[in-house]
């Protein structure tokens, strides 16, 4: 399908998620308490989990699709990889980057080779280099390099469980996980636990948003790869 | 002010202006894009 300037825009979920995320900043900003030994920068936790978490689907729409693709083959699942894969870059650069401001006043660095955050970067990397390998594509190749592109996707997801357990399975400074804990399920107070439930879901309707602008744009880049082969 | 607080206010304004940006980027691309395939579709209709 070629889209055209009267496609309609996702405008109505983008008006949704903006009214999310201001109920949201208030509750962050107004409503949960403040922590009482990290104190304010504590409430970066609001958007550094869940920007973790929609990196984390991301990067699983990434390997369906790519499964699919080298499967069944299909321009679509491959549009849904390498979009959701540039919105998963997106999300990990968010968790990194909050990460690293919450990181200074708690722990007096920005950084430390930890076992979560290195291989936080790792992935960050891998998917980076993923799109690189697209953007470098040549034209005509494009099934060809969707393909590499798939294997790549699939392969990479490996590092998620690794960062979702690595605090369990290594020793490192990253707080443990304290929201899906099956020692003390949750240990957040309910404020706290609301809070961060309600950004998940911003974090997700934001993800949809951008996603639905990403899939449009894909569509187009196939439709001119199309008019200019004079298909 | 508790210092917390500076990269408290840093995180969250790197954040939307990183949101912001990534939509406007990919608003952009989207324009460039129709506008090549406009042309293209009136070289195609002017042959």
């Amino acid at each position: 399908m070629t889209p055209t300037r009267t496609e309609p825009a996702i405008s109505p979920l983008a008006a949704v998620s903006a009214a999310a995320m201001l109920i949201g900043l208030w509750a962050i900003f107004f409503w949960v308490p403040t922590e009482a030994f990290q104190g304010q920068v504590q409430r970066l936790f609001y958007i550094h989990v869940p920007s973790a978490w929609i990196a984390y689907l991301a990067y699983a729409v990434v390997l369906v699709a790519s499964i699919a693709f080298l499967a069944r083959g299909g321009e679509r699942w491959d549009q849904l990889a390498h979009s959701s894969a540039e919105v998963g870059v997106f999300f990990t650069g968010a968790a990194l980057v909050t990460g690293m401001l919450w990181a200074k006043p708690v722990w007096g660095t920005f950084w430390r080779w930890d076992p979560r955050l290195t291989l936080t970067f790792v992935l960050f990397l891998i998917y980076v280099a993923y799109l690189v390998f697209r953007a470098l594509a040549e034209p005509g190749e494009e099934s060809r390099s969707g393909r590499i592109a798939a294997v790549i996707g699939i392969v990479g997801f490996v590092a998620v469980p690794l960062i979702h357990f690595s605090v369990d399975w290594w020793v490192g400074q990253h707080p443990g996980r304290t929201v899906i804990n099956p020692q003390d399920n949750p240990q957040l107070p309910g404020e706290m636990l609301i809070t961060l439930l309600w950004m998940v879901f911003v974090f997700t309707l934001l993800y949809t948003v951008m996603m639905g602008m990403r899939m449009r744009l894909a569509r187009a880049q196939a439709a001119l790869i199309r008019s200019e082969a004079g298909v | 002010m508790e210092p917390g607080f500076i990269f408290l206010a840093i995180g969250y304004a790197l954040l939307f202006l990183a949101f912001l940006g990534y939509l406007a980027s990919i608003s952009a691309r989207q324009r460039r894009l129709e506008d090549r395939l406009e042309q293209l579709q009136g070289r195609a209709d002017s042959k």
